[in-house]
């Protein structure tokens, strides 16, 4: 016979590869303090190909403006850049400014990973009220708002058209009436299309929480029990019940998709909640111009909706990288700078500095406009910024989806896994 | 006399060969000096690529370690939480059903194709390559991405499906009920490589036992139950334990089909993706590191199990 019991045990090995896959990296020495001026820095970002360009180009002009900064790009795509990151910074090599996201800003900020950009001359002066604080971390500035998004719910002109439905009035609208209209679509929309497609997430839970006097997190941790999570299932269902948005399994492979490919985009959901900084990948997608909406009021009031800015991404700067001044003032110049607005533009979201957007403004498409109009229009709607999501709660989306899911598939009820997704969220979280 | 001078002839040899037997240890010394550098590149590889990362996980997976912050040591409180980690206590069952269920009927399709083959077709390297093909691909993410659009709602198979009449909106891979099932097929799926190992080894059993059998009038199931069977054992044996270690290691395929999640309703959860989940989502590398511990005394469980009972079925001709 080919193999024998000792050709056989080399088989064996494989098993030592099962524990092979988790290992730090031996700690990188670091020494070296930053010389003034010049200074060799790593910049990661996660991105798509128009964002990549242009970003490869705002580089080639600081580096051309400043001969003795060396920049070495790493750009990356969002779902492995997270792991790349973790693994840097565990082996000591992190970048010296990092793009971040609001979901592991406190992961890292509140571990010592990111710099104190103030004490390094960073500059937020012309920022618009309530974009900066997202960036703060017990009380120190680790990252700088790159762009300013909220959460949009995006319809479809054309669907409703077709469905001879009128636009509603998203100054007025409540979560019921939400419901009822998207049910209404969807009776009369036809061809298979639904009312609303991906709505229920983090985004749109922080919305119904805070209008009811709660928050997802707070400086404390999870900012909500389960009783306050029960009327939210329930609410779901109503919309499930009521045909208002799709079938449990068709949300679950909607959450898989790249925005473009998602049921707004290809025509076969009215509505979606999406973040504004979305809405022209999705007009390009669909292939008319999408409309921006407010998401819904407990009142009917826009000014109880307790909206607010996020960071679409923020800037962030390693506590360990060699030349901080350099890094800083990096950064100060891709936010405060003519010169990289407007190879930018409102890529990143719509700019937080208002003198930057005023004057990129009229290079902008008529849907950036848009957006940058709704962002500035819903101003008195705004409410205090929610507290970045702490340590261990970046994933909380995954989380209530898994909980709701089983709601939407009647594997649960609302009561049941309310409490046991309140459980998860706070047991997640590191104290 | 004969045993007095043989032990007196040993007697008088013995410090000789001790010499002979120095000189003989130098020389092999410098051989194997030669031999230990021609090994260094792999040596190399062994100690700071797999043995360094294996111990330091062992000394991670008793640490609280963040990946950000240096690893804190807290005993073996990891593994104690193992127990109450309900999520842990599904993916284990979720791996579980996906190896008991996968592996066996992935052998029984590989061997079923390998015995077709070897019935002296023509094109057979033809048809060899075709259903190899699928391993070759399967664990890529390609395929993986493939399969989540050909089992979508509204995906080739419903399509098909509706042709024939069939009001089908089955979610085969985002309905709790039948998502794992589907992963369960793409592992069927890629019965490649056992099948080529099944079929090198029916090319070496010799025809004369089934010549003999047929004279003796032996139907083809007998002949295949008694020599086919017996004679490829310890090929069966082969690939048993490496495809359970194997399936036991699967991650990209639910990581793809379910965008890392182990949706819908963690029915995808495999072990590995829980523990990536809580190492590189949740930060918590030191109770992934245990974790992976977990699963690599599972894995050596079921490998000592399977060469414990392999005494008692797998034959060995030599």
């Amino acid at each position: 016979m080919a193999v024998n019991r000792r050709q056989f045990l080399t088989g064996g090995l494989a098993v030592a590869a099962a524990g092979m896959g988790l290992a730090a990296c031996g700690k990188g020495s670091s020494g070296g303090g930053g010389a003034s001026g010049s200074a060799n820095l790593q910049f990661a970002w996660w991105g798509n190909p128009v964002r990549n360009k242009n970003t490869t180009d705002a580089i080639a002009a600081y580096t051309k403006a400043h001969p003795n900064v060396k920049i070495s790009p790493q750009p990356g795509e969002f779902s492995t850049y997270w792991d790349k990151l973790a693994t840097q910074t565990a082996g000591n090599k992190a970048p010296d400014v990092i793009q971040m996201d609001m979901a592991y800003i406190a992961e890292y900020g509140k571990r010592g990973a990111l710099l104190d950009l103030a004490k390094h001359g960073a500059d937020t002066s012309k920022f618009v009220q309530g974009s900066v604080d997202s960036g703060k971390i017990d009380g120190k500035l680790v990252g700088i708002n790159a762009g300013i998004n909220t959460p949009t719910i995006l319809a479809n002109p054309k669907i409703f058209e077709q469905a001879k439905v009128e636009m509603p009035d998203d100054k007025t609208w409540t979560w019921d009436s939400l419901r009822e209209l998207g049910a209404e679509l969807t009776a009369k929309a036809g061809s298979g299309i639904v009312g609303m497609g991906v709505f229920f997430g983090d985004a749109m839970l922080s919305a119904f929480l805070r209008q009811h006097g709660k928050e997802l997190f707070t400086a404390n941790g999870v900012g909500f029990e389960a009783a306050d999570v029960v009327p939210w299932f329930d609410m779901v269902l109503g919309y499930q019940n009521a045909k208002a948005i799709p079938s449990a399994a068709a949300l679950t492979e909607e959450a898989g998709k790249s925005v473009d490919q998602t049921m707004l985009a290809v025509g076969k959901a009215a509505m979606q909640m999406q973040w504004s900084n979305q809405v022209e990948a999705l007009t390009k997608a669909a292939g008319t111009e999408i409309q921006v909406l407010r998401y819904p009021s407990m009142t009917g009031n826009a000014t109880d909706r307790k909206a607010w800015y996020k960071a679409s991404m923020l800037w962030s700067a390693s506590s360990r990288t060699k030349y901080p001044d350099q890094a800083v003032a990096l950064i100060n110049w891709w936010v405060n700078s003519s010169e990289c607005a407007n190879i930018n533009l409102a890529e990143r979201g719509v700019p937080a500095n208002t003198d930057i957007l005023a004057e990129i403004s009229p290079k902008l498409s008529p849907t950036q406009k848009a957006m940058a109009t709704f962002i500035a229009d819903i101003k008195p709607e705004l409410a205090p910024t929610p507290v970045a999501p702490p340590p261990g709660g970046g994933k909380l989306n995954d989380t209530l989806t898994r909980y709701q899911t089983d709601v939407l598939n009647g594997r649960a009820k609302s009561a049941d896994a309310a409490a046991k997704f309140v459980d998860e969220v706070k047991s997640n979280l590191k104290s | 006399m004969s045993v007095i001078s043989e032990l007196s002839h040993i007697h008088v040899e013995h410090p000789q060969s001790d010499e002979d037997r120095r000189a003989q240890r130098k020389a092999a010394g410098r051989d194997n000096k030669a031999g230990y550098l021609f090994l260094l590149p792999w040596l190399v590889g062994l100690f700071v690529i797999t043995i360094g990362p294996l111990l330091a996980s062992l000394y991670l997976s008793f640490t609280d370690y963040s990946l950000i912050e240096a690893p804190q040591w807290i005993g073996v409180h990891n593994y104690t939480r193992m127990l109450g980690d309900e999520r842990l206590h599904q993916a284990l069952k979720v791996t579980f059903i996906y190896v008991f269920v996968s592996v066996p009927l992935q052998l029984a399709l590989a061997l079923a194709i390998a015995v077709l083959l070897n019935q002296g077709m023509r094109g057979l390297s033809f048809y060899r390559s075709v259903f190899y093909l699928p391993s070759m691909l399967g664990a890529s993410v390609a395929i993986a991405v493939l399969w989540r659009q050909m089992f979508g709602t509204d995906g080739l198979i419903n399509q098909v499906l509706r042709l024939f009449g069939v009001d089908a909106h089955t979610g085969w891979i985002s309905d709790p009920r039948y998502a794992l099932s589907t992963l369960i097929l793409l592992h069927i799926w890629q019965f490649g490589s056992p099948m080529v190992i099944f079929l090198a080894g029916l090319r070496q059993i010799p025809a004369m036992y089934y010549e003999a059998a047929a004279v003796d009038g032996a139907p083809r199931w007998r002949r295949f139950t008694k020599i086919t069977l017996p004679l490829l054992s310890p090929i069966i044996f082969f690939n048993l334990v490496l495809q359970i270690i194997g399936a036991f290691q699967s991650f990209t395929q639910a990581f793809i089909v379910s965008n890392g999640t182990g949706a819908p309703s963690d029915s995808t959860l495999f072990y590995t993706l829980y523990l990536y989940q809580r190492g590189f989502g949740q930060f918590e590398m030191g109770y992934a590191a245990a974790m992976a511990w977990l699963l690599v005394v599972i894995i050596a469980a079921f490998t000592a199990i399977n060469f414990y009972a392999s005494k008692y079925w797998v034959f060995y001709d030599d």
